[in-house]
């Protein structure tokens, strides 16, 4: 992961490292690395979601351990330990600037929030939508609700996923959660 | 969807060979549901049953695929719109079984073609359960009720054929995250009245 974080413009590296940070703060609810490698790809840089996943996971486990553990900033580095001669230079002086200004107000557990083992439901957006016309049917009016669910798995990182339902599924699906939410108010 | 040719309507006749007049409901169902690429070894299968050479069977069998499909696409409803699609010289106790065959399954073609049409991937199964933690390794009593819910979702099954690939997506969510839900889907509820209304 050392050479792929070498890649990373600085400053899309800081903001990698303020969200895992918020993150672990509970004040965002996980990493939106979609979009930050989207923004990266943008600007020039050759990198795929599945490495930025990777050395996001690694900087989140750092922080996390070095906040268990209470490190100073000098220990954070020292820790980084070989790793830190091939970890680039703008690198280390953003990982000791993040952990300089936020690293000591990081507050772990006591929450019961945190014991993540499965995804998060962060957001809903929805459209109901009618097919006009298709290759199939030339008259159809086929209403839909069309669902996308924003998670964050439990290693923080934010995904959507999109899905389709007929009317009579929608229906059921709200009754469903009806049902959820009054089994909730009597437990 | 391209209306049927001379050629197609002469192969059709192949049909007065056939031994029963279930064996031709059944062909004709069989022939919808077959996409094109599987029209062929359709043929194949149909061919003893009708004593015809593999040729006539592959040319009957794109035709009844093609009327059939012609006939939902344009979504007729009454027998008049169907028998008008036959020509003259058709046979006319042959075109009165097509067609009566035809109105019996239409409703349900339909609904077939709407659910292979190309869409998201659809929900297919929804599970949920409610729990309370009341411990964990940093808090030793709570009482904190929380929803888990897993939804079954099939990818688009256009793409998949005969073997769809249903993935599973299990979510937590908390009593306010909940409530946020209930409140996007109460909109939805909202804007499905209005629009039946109109």
């Amino acid at each position: 992961a050392a050479d792929k974080i070498r890649l990373i413009p600085q400053d899309f590296f800081a903001e990698l490292c303020e969200q895992i940070i918020q993150h672990l703060n509970h004040k965002i609810p996980g990493v939106n690395t979609a979009e930050l490698c989207q923004r990266i790809q943008t600007s020039g840089v050759d990198i795929n979601i599945g490495d930025l996943a990777k050395i996001a996971n690694t900087l989140s486990f750092l922080f996390s351990t070095a906040a268990r553990n209470n490190l100073s900033t000098e220990e954070l580095i020292t820790t980084l330990g070989s790793g830190v001669s091939t970890l680039p230079k703008h690198a280390v002086q953003v990982i000791r600037h993040v952990w300089n200004e936020q690293g000591k107000a990081i507050a772990l557990s006591e929450d019961a929030g945190n014991m993540a083992t499965v995804g998060q439901f962060v957001d809903m957006k929805w459209k109901l939508g009618v097919a006009m016309s298709s290759d199939t049917c030339r008259s159809l009016k086929y209403p839909y609700v069309t669902v996308t669910l924003t998670v964050a798995d439990p290693s923080g990182q934010i995904t959507d996923k999109s899905f389709e339902m007929t009317i009579p599924q929608f229906k059921n699906f709200f009754r469903q959660f009806k049902e959820m939410a009054s089994v909730l108010e009597t437990v | 969807m391209a209306a049927l040719g001379d050629g197609d309507f002469a192969a059709l006749q192949i049909l007065l060979k056939a031994p029963s007049k279930d064996a031709v409901r059944q062909l004709c169902q069989e022939c919808f549901s077959s996409p094109p690429a599987a029209l062929g070894p359709l043929a194949q299968r149909a061919c003893p049953g009708l004593a015809v050479s593999a040729q006539e069977a592959e040319q009957l069998v794109s035709a009844l695929h093609n009327l059939t499909r012609h006939v939902v696409y344009r979504g007729f409803t009454r027998a008049e719109d169907i028998l008008c699609l036959f020509p003259e010289n058709f046979h006319q106790n042959l075109k009165n079984l097509l067609t009566k065959i035809i109105l019996e399954n239409t409703s349900s073609w339909r609904n077939e073609a709407q659910a292979s049409q190309i869409s998201l991937p659809r929900l297919v199964d929804m599970d949920w359960r409610v729990d309370i933690k009341t411990s964990s390794d940093s808090i030793a009593r709570m009482a904190v009720p929380t929803c888990l819910l897993q939804l079954k979702i099939q990818e688009d099954a256009a793409l998949c054929g005969n073997n769809p690939v249903v993935s599973a997506l299990t979510v937590e969510l908390s009593k306010e995250t909940l409530d946020t839900m209930l409140e996007g889907l109460g909109r939805i509820r909202d804007q499905l009245s209005a629009v039946a209304n109109k």
